[in-house]
């Protein structure tokens, strides 16, 4: 089966300061349709940077990017932003939620992002759709500070959820919750391989990492498949 | 018209971006409200400036549009030429104005030369005698004292002269050229005649130069003509019962002038007839508006230019806030981004606010002006008959509208291209 994200030698340079620094040093990585991928490691390993080039935020020095068997390496950004929009989904350790509009309306704002337009009504159910796979379509009309952590992460998801993406990127999305919501945000996350979309998650924590397919731990710039290694 | 897909995002979320920051918007449109004011003022004050000369350019010039014959020489049959093409036409009327005195007989009238009342013509002279051959300073053994009577110019009319000149009722009614006419001539005063006849009792005995009798005129009603001399209005076909048509020209003070539309044969056929009697026609097309527009053009520029400099002070403080809002919306922006909202949206929400912000200044300045305006007519429209009825001028409105636009696009450019420019990776490192 062909993976749905090839990354081949992979490599980011920190430029711009005294010393030049590596943070990712050929990075290999294949994902396939409704894996889910944990990536570890210390802080300052490069994880994030790692996501960022994933969720084609930034670019990478060199290596090769092949996204559903297309090379993306070099993608111009208007073009990168359409990928954006219609393959990934993102979930941060911050929720970003903006606390002007109500949940539905955070969620709508994946929808209302100029890559294509969904009249009110269609738009509308999608977003309820997303609010109820996440399990707060009760709190669709609320604002986020009326909501507890969990439920604003939840928007977040639902948020990242909306356009149904391929691939969905989470960056240590239960980094700001207690154990017990951070527990109940990786089901709603797990939740999503059950349809074919990739996961890939970045955290600190061993036990989150343990419930996902592969754990891929990052050190130094290189990463290491340390799926069934125990601490 | 349907908008773009980008268009209604950035609308929609130009939209929300107002209503969660009304403070901020409130404070823009603060800034931005003096500049569009001062350009929407001035843009009406020109216009209403435009028509308050025009109005009264109007009543001596004659509507812009009008042709006008003016009638040289002393062709004795030029009144009679002029009467007989002209009279019972609707598309020309013509004009004659002699010197008429009414008042008391063997006296001189108290405003002798048809002066105005209020003596600005200064020393009328000696007394002075006209007739056919010229005019010449009477000896002092002739010289009639002054008494009870008026001197005004009196003009003849074919026909409603109101079509082209609009002169404003004042009192009474204007002449009635549909009715038979009368015996006693009708007479319409201007507002300086009636001034005189209201500050001199005299009797109502008129005379005209060559006319067979006196006659006894009747005044049917007042108008403003904007003439500062005074005057009064006859039917001609009514005088010329008493005044035979070779008399109708005044050999030394005649003005025979013809108002006509555009494109009637009157003018041709008028021409021929005075050229085979030796009368050389001068034309000209009453053309107010553009001549004065050019003089206008230039105070408006400069009114304009010193609104543009206040603008602009709005337009720096539209700018100010626009700045703040973006370096505090960072993570929105750089989150949208990561959604895959593209950098020329990003850009396109941030100019929808600013646009949003002016056009809505643009409104407020608008509807104020226009209010103002409305009290300033109920308050002084009948004091100044040229406010009457005076609407908000439309090119004011579009004028505000056009600064409001030009306002929310100068002062969100900046902020547009910074939003732009925010990386995604702010989220990341968040």
């Amino acid at each position: 089966m062909t993976a749905l994200i090839q990354l081949s030698g992979i490599t980011k340079v920190l430029k711009g300061q005294e010393e030049p620094r590596t943070i990712l040093d050929g990075v290999n990585l294949d994902v396939h349709a409704g894996e889910s991928v944990a990536i570890v490691g210390r802080s300052g390993s490069g994880k994030s940077t790692l996501l960022s080039v994933l969720g084609l935020f930034d670019r990478a020095d060199q290596g090769s990017y092949i996204l559903t068997g297309d090379d993306i390496s070099r993608l111009p950004e208007r073009k990168a932003a359409k990928l954006r929009s219609s393959h990934f989904g993102f979930v941060f350790q911050r929720f970003f939620l903006l606390k002007h509009l109500t949940a539905a309306q955070n969620v709508a704002m994946a929808l209302v992002n100029g890559q294509g337009w969904l009249p009110r009504r269609q738009r509308r159910a999608k977003v309820m759709q997303a609010l109820e796979e996440v399990g707060i379509a009760h709190l669709a009309k609320n604002r986020p500070t009326r909501m507890s952590g969990g439920e604003q992460q939840r928007v977040a998801i639902a948020r990242a959820l909306v356009r149904e993406p391929r691939i969905l990127l989470a960056d240590e999305p239960t980094g700001a919750l207690d154990t017990e919501t951070g527990a109940l945000v990786i089901d709603a996350l797990q939740a999503v391989t059950a349809r074919d979309c990739a996961l890939i998650l970045v955290t600190h924590d061993r036990d989150h990492a343990a419930r996902m397919g592969r754990v891929m731990h990052l050190e130094a710039g290189v990463l290491h498949d340390r799926t069934g290694v125990s601490a | 018209m349907r908008m773009s897909g980008r268009g209604r995002s950035a609308l929609i979320i130009g939209l929300q971006g107002i209503r969660a920051r009304k403070t901020r918007t409130l404070l823009s449109m603060v800034s931005l409200f003096l500049g569009v004011l001062a350009v929407v003022v001035v843009q009406a004050g020109a216009s209403i400036a435009e028509r308050a000369l025009l109005s009264d350019l109007e009543l001596y010039e004659g509507v812009d549009g009008t042709v006008v014959m003016d009638m040289g020489g002393t062709s004795p049959r030029l009144g009679s030429i002029v009467t007989s093409t002209v009279a019972g036409r609707s598309d020309a009327v013509a004009m004659t104005s002699m010197q008429a005195v009414i008042g008391e007989p063997g006296v001189r009238p108290v405003n002798e030369g048809g002066a105005p009342f209020d003596g600005s013509w200064g020393d009328p002279g000696p007394p002075m005698e006209c007739d056919e051959t010229g005019c010449r300073e009477l000896p002092a053994a002739e010289v009639q004292p002054k008494g009870q009577a008026i001197e005004v110019r009196l003009t003849a009319l074919t026909g409603n002269v109101r079509q082209f000149r609009p002169y404003r009722p004042q009192a009474g009614e204007w002449l009635d050229f549909a009715a038979m006419p009368s015996l006693g001539p009708r007479l319409v005063l201007n507002k300086e005649a009636a001034k005189g006849f209201q500050q001199y009792r005299v009797p109502a005995e008129m005379r005209v130069p060559g006319a067979s009798a006196n006659m006894t005129p009747h005044f049917v009603g007042v108008v403003d003509d904007g003439d500062q001399q005074p005057r009064a209005y006859v039917r001609l076909d009514e005088l010329s019962h008493w005044v035979p048509e070779n008399k109708l020209v005044d050999p030394n003070m005649g003005e025979v002038r013809v108002l006509m539309v555009a494109g009637t044969p009157v003018e041709q056929v008028l021409s021929t007839k005075l050229k085979a009697v030796g009368v050389e026609p001068m034309v000209r097309t009453v053309n107010s508006k553009k001549d004065m527009a050019d003089q206008l053009s230039l105070m408006r520029l400069v009114f304009l230019a010193m609104a543009g400099l206040v603008l602009l002070i709005g337009v720096a403080g539209i700018l100010n806030v626009g700045l703040a809002t973006v370096g505090e919306r960072v993570e929105e922006f750089a989150l949208r981004r990561a959604v895959g909202t593209p950098r020329a949206l990003l850009a396109g929400i941030v100019l929808a606010e600013t646009l949003i912000t002016g056009l809505l200044t643009a409104a407020l300045a608008i509807g104020v002006s226009a209010l103002a305006l409305k009290g300033v007519v109920a308050f002084a429209g009948t004091s100044q008959p040229f406010l009457q009825g005076m609407q908000f001028p439309w090119e004011a409105g579009v004028a505000g509208v056009i600064a409001g636009l030009v306002a929310g696009v100068l002062g969100g450019f900046i902020p547009a291209i910074r939003a732009a420019g925010i990386p995604i990776a702010t989220v990341m490192r968040a």
